[in-house]
């Protein structure tokens, strides 16, 4: 427990590396000039993005040319999704499944809106997307196939190189929203076969604001952002200098200690879990058995996951729920809609994501405070 | 009496004295606090409640005014 808060929320963004931080500092105080610029003071600004992008493309298994740099998650997904607009008019079919985030959702409805028809693939209980739904969703005209690496709300992890075989059977690109799984399992963009990847650098403890995409070399898309000549014309824009060091860094540090990352959030989970059980409390944990290291997606029989959250909120513990209240309703998760969790459970469904910066005694404080709530 | 807290008794709770109840109690209880004895009952400040509610309207949820 730290300045007496235990945050265990780290799949809607994390600490920020405090390497990736003492690297940053330099490009906002120091060498803070603009990378497009002509004259001397630019220069260690574009050679370090040139460094960073390297760094970032080792991390997975990419080419350098093949990395650009966004905002973040939610841009990336916008860009290559509405890139495909200008792909081939007489492909207007889009492949998803029903459990993505909204970024590639909204994205999705967007191009309905434009002329696209897309098919939004089930999930079986555990939230995978299986190989032969995506095979009988496969049309003439479809033009590409986004499913996640990994889910934000549950964790599963998707069989990508299993699906990226079947889209390329049929000349059909391939992206995946590797948002939450970047810097937290291996990522290898050719064992995966994938065309487009995003990334967002606050989910690997980077900064918020800055992201990645990874596009396959020879493969083409439009801009979504137009007005310079960054990123090789693809994304215009100042680069965020200070954030593209602090993601690399971020990254290499994570891709570095992974497997020492995994085996120690695994046995914070797992003593949050038996924590659990020990306390008799009547719970089920929703996701795969392949999952995000960390990523606990926790229903309650008969709870209400708000009320949870909010308690343990007024505790100094931060979760997410699976149901968010909008202005007239709780809306319940999409995901555990499509994952079809029992209607005894789905309400009371809390999201206890832990990173690298938990430890056992905190797992514990979190089990404890929810049996107290739920006495 | 919905309208009256079930530990002190005082009455005519307003609304986001209920809406409150409802959101860190559950929407199920029927049985509701005043602010001072809700805040008793979860062992937090009333400042803590009243931050909760004023979050909670910034967010247009409708059980507040």
């Amino acid at each position: 427990m730290k300045n007496g808060i235990i945050y265990a929320d780290n799949a809607a963004t994390t600490k920020l590396d405090i390497d990736a931080f003492e690297a940053m500092k330099r490009f906002l105080l120091e060498e803070y000039g603009n990378p497009s610029a002509k004259y001397s003071f630019s220069r260690s600004s574009s050679k370090v993005i040139k460094e960073a992008r390297y760094k970032i493309s080792e991390c997975i298994g990419a080419e350098a040319n093949e990395i650009y740099f966004t905002s973040g998650g939610t841009e990336g997904d916008n860009w290559i999704l509405k890139s495909m607009q200008y792909h081939d008019v007489n492909k207007k079919h889009i492949i998803t499944s029903c459990i993505e985030h909204h970024a590639i959702l909204e994205s999705c409805h967007f191009l309905e809106e434009h002329g696209f028809t897309v098919t939004y693939l089930p999930v079986n209980k555990f939230g995978q997307v299986e190989s032969e739904a995506l095979k009988k969703a496969i049309r003439q005209d479809t033009v590409l196939v986004s499913i996640m690496l990994a889910n934000n709300e549950v964790g599963t992890i998707q069989n990508i190189a299993a699906l990226t075989n079947v889209a390329h059977a049929h000349d059909i690109f391939f992206h995946t929203d590797a948002v939450q799984a970047v810097g937290h399992i291996p990522v290898d963009v050719n064992r995966l076969g994938v065309d487009f990847l995003t990334a967002s650098a606050h989910k690997f403890n980077g900064c918020k604001g800055t992201g990645f995409v990874y596009i396959r070399d020879g493969v083409t898309t439009s801009s979504l952002l137009t007005g310079g000549v960054q990123e090789k014309r693809k994304r215009a824009g100042t680069e965020n200098v200070a954030g593209i060091v602090a993601m690399s860094v971020a990254l290499e540090n994570n891709c570095k200690n992974m497997d020492r990352n995994i085996e120690h959030t695994n046995e914070v989970v797992s003593v949050f879990l038996n924590k659990l059980s020990n306390k008799g409390i009547d719970y089920i944990r929703n996701g795969a058995e392949v999952s995000l290291p960390g990523v606990v997606s926790v229903s309650f029989r008969n709870a209400e996951g708000e009320m949870l959250m909010h308690r343990l909120d007024l505790k100094k513990i931060y979760v997410s729920t699976g149901a968010a209240c909008n202005s007239k309703q709780t809306v319940g998760s999409h995901v555990l809609k499509a994952m079809q969790i029992k209607p005894e459970y789905i309400n009371g469904t809390i999201r206890v994501s832990l990173g690298k910066y938990n430890n056992t005694d905190e797992a514990v404080i979190i089990a404890d405070a929810i049996a107290d709530i739920l006495k | 009496m919905k309208n009256r807290c079930v530990s002190c008794g005082i009455e005519n709770l307003s609304k986001d004295t209920i809406g409150i109840n409802k959101k860190l109690l559950g929407t199920e209880f029927e049985n509701f606090f005043c602010i001072v004895c809700l805040a008793e009952y979860l062992d937090v400040t009333d400042e803590e409640l009243e931050e909760k509610i004023e979050e909670f309207r910034e967010q247009g949820c409708t059980l507040f005014k």
